[in-house]
Order: C-alpha cells, then sequence, then structure tokens
C-alpha cells in the first residue's frame, strides 16, 4: 500500500493516502456487497409497472407495495412451500444438535481407541459434496418408498449438518472444565443429573452455534430438497421457487419478494444471533 | 490442554456411566451407519451395476471406464478445477483486502463487519435471483450501467454467452463466499500482538515490511486452510451452476457435480453417476489427505 521509501511524501501525506486507500477500499467492498441486497429489497416492495416505468430499470422508489407478496399469496403456493421448509428445518435443527449434543460429550469425556480416527471421519464427511450423497440417498429413499416424505429430507438434511456440528461440540465441550463436573460427583449427582444441570447450561453458547449452523444448512438447501422432493406438494421453498422465473405469470418483482421472505429467518439470526455464529466461524468456519 | 484432559480422564465409575455412554454414541455410530457408511458403500456397489436399480447386470469397473475414456470427462473435470480455483483465489483476496480495511480502526468498521454476514446467510436461491437480475440481458441492472457508459453497444446475456458464462457463475458465487475468507482471517488478524507492529514501527519498519513480516506469517495456516476447505467445497458445488446455468451453454460450466446429477435425473443411468460419484469420492480422500498431513486438524482444540 505504502511506498517502500517514504521519503518521498512527508510521514503526514503517506499517512493520509493510506486512510484514503483504506476508505475506498472499504467502499468499494461495501457498495459490492450491498447493491444485490438493496435491489431485492427495493423491487420487492414495489409495483413492477413502477420498477419497469418507461422502458428503463427504476431503482428510487416512488412508493411501496404489498402487490408482489399478494401476487404470491394468491396465485402461488409460497405458503405451503414455505411451511414445508420450516418443518424440515426444524426437524433438522433438533435432531442435528441433540446428535452433536450427546456425540460431542461422548467423544470428550470418553478415552477410547480410535478416537483420532473419529475424528477424521468427521471431518472428512463435512467436506463431502451433497449431490455424491444424494444419488444414493435418492435410490435408497426411492427403494424404501420414503421419497417426498418429511422424514427422509430431514434425515438427508441432518447427513449434511451433522459432521460439523458433532465436531463443533466435541471442540466446545473440551472447554467445559472437567473440575466443573467432578464438584457435582462429589456431591453425589449422577452422571446424567451433571450433564443435564451443570454440563449443558455452560455449553449453551456451543449449541446455539451448532443450531444455527444446522439450521442454515437446512434452509438454504436445494440439492437434497430438489433429489427427495419431487411431489409439488412437497417442495420446500428454495425448490418451490426456483421454478417461478419459468413461468409467465411470475415476474422480477414477486421473485424478489419470495427473496425477502426466504431471507427473513436467517436475517432474524443475524439479528439477534451474531455472536454465536462468529463463534461458529472462528471453531472452524461454516459451509 | 487436550494432554491434560486425556490424563485426567479415568472416567470414575459413577451411577449412569455405561448409559451415558450408550446414550452418547449409539446415536454418533447409528446415524454415521445410517446415512453414510450405507448410501457410500452403496453407491459404490451400484457403481459396479449397468441399470443397478432395475436390471442389474454386473459390469465391474465398465462404468469408470467408459466414463474416463469419454474426451468430455476431462473437460468436465478442467470447468471444476477452473471453477474451484477461480472462486476461492477471488473469495481469498476479496476477503483478505476487507478484513486488512476492517482491523484497521476505521468508521464503521464494525457495521461492515456485520454486512458482511449477509451475503453467507441470504439463501443461495436468493443470491442466484439477485444475480440473475442485475445479469439479465434485457433487464439488467449491470447491461444498463454498461450501455449509458456507452461501453458496449449489445446487452450480454451474461449466464447464456460462451464468454461469460464462468465469469458469470464465479461472480456469483464469490459475492456469496467471501465472507467465509473474511470472517476466518479477521479472526487471526484480531489475535495477533499489537506490540509487534509498534516494535516493527519503533525500527523504523515500513507498512509493508510490517505486513510482510508479522501479518502474513500470522495468517499463512489461515490461507491455507481457506485454499484448501474452500477449494475443496467449491469443486463440490452443485446449486449454484445449477440454479443459474444448468451447466450449459454448450456444457461451458458442466463440473462433475452438474454431470453426476445430469448423468443420473436426465440420462436416468445411475451406473455411472455413481461412478462418477466414486470418483469424486476418492478425489475428495486424496484431498483430505492432504487437508490432514499439513494440518492436523483433529488434535487442535478450541479455545
Amino acid at each position: 500500500m505504502a511506498t517502500a521509501d517514504s521519503s518521498w511524501f512527508g510521514h503526514r501525506t503517506q499517512q493520509r493516502l493510506q486512510r484514503i486507500a483504506l476508505y475506498v477500499t472499504a467502499l468499494l467492498i461495501t457498495t459490492f456487497v450491498v447493491v444485490p441486497v438493496y435491489l431485492m429489497v427495493v423491487i420487492a416492495l414495489q409495483s413492477p409497472a413502477a420498477t419497469f416505468a418507461g422502458g428503463q430499470v427504476n431503482l428510487i422508489p416512488k412508493g411501496f407495495t404489498a402487490r408482489n407478496f399478494l401476487v404470491l399469496l394468491n396465485t402461488t403456493e409460497t405458503v405451503r412451500y414455505f411451511t414445508n421448509s420450516l418443518i424440515v428445518t426444524a426437524s433438522s435443527t433438533i435432531l442435528s444438535t441433540a446428535i452433536a449434543i450427546a456425540a460431542g460429550y461422548g467423544l470428550t469425556r470418553f478415552e477410547f481407541r480410535g478416537k483420532s480416527i473419529a475424528a477424521r471421519a468427521v471431518l472428512f464427511s463435512y467436506m463431502f459434496s451433497p449431490i455424491v450423497l444424494a444419488i444414493p440417498l435418492y435410490v435408497i429413499f426411492y427403494s424404501l418408498g420414503l421419497l417426498n416424505s418429511y422424514f427422509a429430507l430431514t434425515l438427508a438434511l441432518t447427513a449434511i449438518s451433522a459432521p460439523f456440528t458433532i465436531w463443533l461440540m466435541w471442540q466446545y465441550f473440551q472447554t467445559v472444565p472437567l473440575s466443573l463436573e467432578e464438584a457435582a460427583w462429589v456431591r453425589g449427582a449422577s452422571r446424567f443429573r451433571t450433564v443435564w444441570d451443570v454440563v449443558l447450561p455452560v455449553a449453551r453458547p456451543g449449541y446455539i452455534s451448532a443450531a444455527i449452523f444446522a439450521f442454515a444448512v437446512a434452509w438454504n438447501d436445494f440439492t437434497m430438497a430438489r433429489i427427495v422432493m419431487s411431489n409439488d406438494d412437497m417442495y420446500t421453498i428454495n425448490v418451490g421457487a426456483s421454478l417461478f422465473l419459468d413461468r409467465v405469470t411470475i415476474g422480477w418483482g414477486e421473485t424478489m419478494a419470495v427473496s425477502l421472505l426466504i431471507s427473513i429467518p436467517p436475517f432474524l439470526i443475524a439479528l439477534f444471533l451474531q455472536r454465536y455464529l462468529l463463534q461458529g466461524f472462528s471453531v472452524g468456519g461454516l459451509e | 490442554m487436550s494432554v491434560s484432559l486425556k490424563n485426567r480422564l479415568r472416567t470414575p465409575d459413577l451411577d449412569g456411566s455405561t448409559w451415558l455412554l450408550l446414550v452418547s454414541f449409539v446415536p454418533l455410530v447409528a446415524f454415521f451407519i445410517v446415512v453414510w457408511v450405507v448410501p457410500i458403500a452403496y453407491a459404490l456397489g451400484m457403481s459396479l451395476f449397468q441399470e443397478p436399480v432395475r436390471n442389474p447386470v454386473f459390469v465391474g469397473l465398465g462404468n469408470y471406464v467408459s466414463l474416463l475414456t469419454e474426451p468430455t470427462f476431462w473437460g468436465f473435470l478442467w470447468n471444476s478445477v477452473v471453477y474451484a480455483i477461480a472462486t476461492t483465489g477471488l473469495s481469498l483476496v476479496l476477503g483478505l483486502g476487507l478484513a486488512l480495511v476492517v482491523n484497521q480502526k476505521i468508521r464503521g468498521g464494525a457495521a461492515l463487519r456485520t454486512l458482511m454476514i449477509f451475503p453467507y446467510l441470504l439463501p443461495t436461491l436468493v443470491v442466484i435471483f439477485m444475480w440473475k437480475f442485475i445479469l439479465d440481458p434485457n433487464i439488467g441492472v449491470l447491461n444498463q450501467v454498461l450501455e449509458n457508459a456507452g461501453l458496449i453497444a449489445e446487452p450480454i446475456a451474461f449466464f447464456s454467452t460462451l464468454t461469460w458464462a464462468m465469469p458469470a457463475v464465479v461472480i456469483t458465487s464469490v459475492w456469496k463466499f467471501a465472507s467465509f475468507a473474511f470472517f476466518i482471517l479477521l479472526a487471526r488478524l484480531q489475535a495477533i500482538d499489537p506490540d509487534l507492529y509498534e516494535r516493527a514501527r519503533v525500527e523504523g519498519a515500513t507498512t509493508w515490511q510490517a505486513f510482510r513480516d508479522i501479518t502474513m506469517p500470522h495468517l499463512r495456516g489461515a490461507i491455507l486452510i481457506i485454499l484448501l476447505v474452500r477449494g475443496i467445497w467449491m469443486f463440490n458445488k452443485f446449486d449454484i451452476i445449477y440454479l443459474t446455468t444448468r451447466g450449459g451453454p454448450l456444457q461451458e460450466t458442466t463440473t462433475l457435480p452438474i454431470r453426476v446429477f445430469q448423468i443420473a435425473f436426465n440420462e436416468v443411468n445411475f451406473g455411472e453417476a455413481t461412478a462418477l460419484a466414486g470418483i469424486m469420492f476418492f478425489l475428495l480422500a486424496a484431498a483430505a489427505v492432504v487437508y490432514f498431513r499439513t494440518f492436523a486438524p483433529e488434535t487442535e482444540v478450541a479455545h
């Protein structure tokens, strides 16, 4: 950023130039990040007539309307798709977090051979391609008659999120001092009680991060739902909405309106649980 | 810390220990068998058959041979590599740039950090809608801007032009995933002791020298992780390309994951689809060996 030989400028000039470069970079990247989000929000809340008036895209809003959302409600299955998404996302989040808490505690507190292999297996499956797993799952669900069921999709989504939630809890429980548990044992508490009353409250930030991650994977998923749910009634919102642009009756206004709806749950999480979210990143990133 | 834990962990034999052991491991083992071991073994088994679902005929490695001898296969592999390298590289550059900016005490730094969560949290489909709109040939904002600036005479159909399809897919992906690099690098930057910079400044080091000798060495591990892990994920990415170009135009953006889907559901050939999935599995295994050799990640403990 700065020249190697600073005698060309005075020290203050050099510092000032550096500040300017910093702010310009920040501004460029902010623009790159903000513009698409801005477009989505404005197009979703404006009537298509206003957006496309005069043959050009008008992105300075003149008035807001709920029209796009009403069209979605009245002419599409958005509500149904949304409900499907909520059901499988909630189920998968609970299942994935529960498995992660149980497995994470066991892996931390019990010694056994092959622990390092277990760790590698968990991390290996964390890097796995959903599409590679989806093909055999499709055939297995097909032969068991489980395609188009909440159960199958829940299982498939949990398969994608669990390796990381397990890993996260495994890491997190290692930061919970054993002495806390020992103190409870000495007072005669059973191991179960200890876990329930002592370990879990302390591990709360850990399993909230895990739950957020599992939620994000399931809510964001397209691949698994596209393959496991082939029946129109069972589409999740991502699969259902992905077909909107192919329809003549649905335009950009409705498309951005549905995008805004899909973005609300993650947005609420970012708003209220940001701290836990960043913790998830610091343990090894989220996919 | 993990060593001292291990030494202390002579699990006391208390009520419920055995039960707890069962409760914690049975779900893990059952889950792994049901959703990982069985499907992967099943897929590898299927890959040895022609028409494995309806009318199985054992063909050994026949599916693999016919995949690998098809000249198009290498093109698809190349597309995957290009896509993975381009998206990972650009995300790294962009993420590093912004992490360095936010790490300097600038006004609005905290707001910027919060902002960077958005691309990451927005579902892929939403990101795709945004970029399909921006890059649309008829009403796209980018074409409008470029035309008004006199840079292009004709609007460009970015996602369906041979030259632009791959760059368009890459930009869409980078928009979403640069945050990944950003957060990991920012965490590392904030862990660097400010005294190091102070000392360097006193000794007359320039900004560049401080960056090269202090910042970069601290970031090296994180950068390696981003390159490797993000690279693997992008190599395996299905949804972004499927939802933008379906692998087109003329298979210009067909990567291996897209190809697996096409073979399975368009050509309904589960033998070859699982064989290609098998090839991807072995490629991942090879990458994982590099990952574990480089980092021994399983010995790391969170803090």
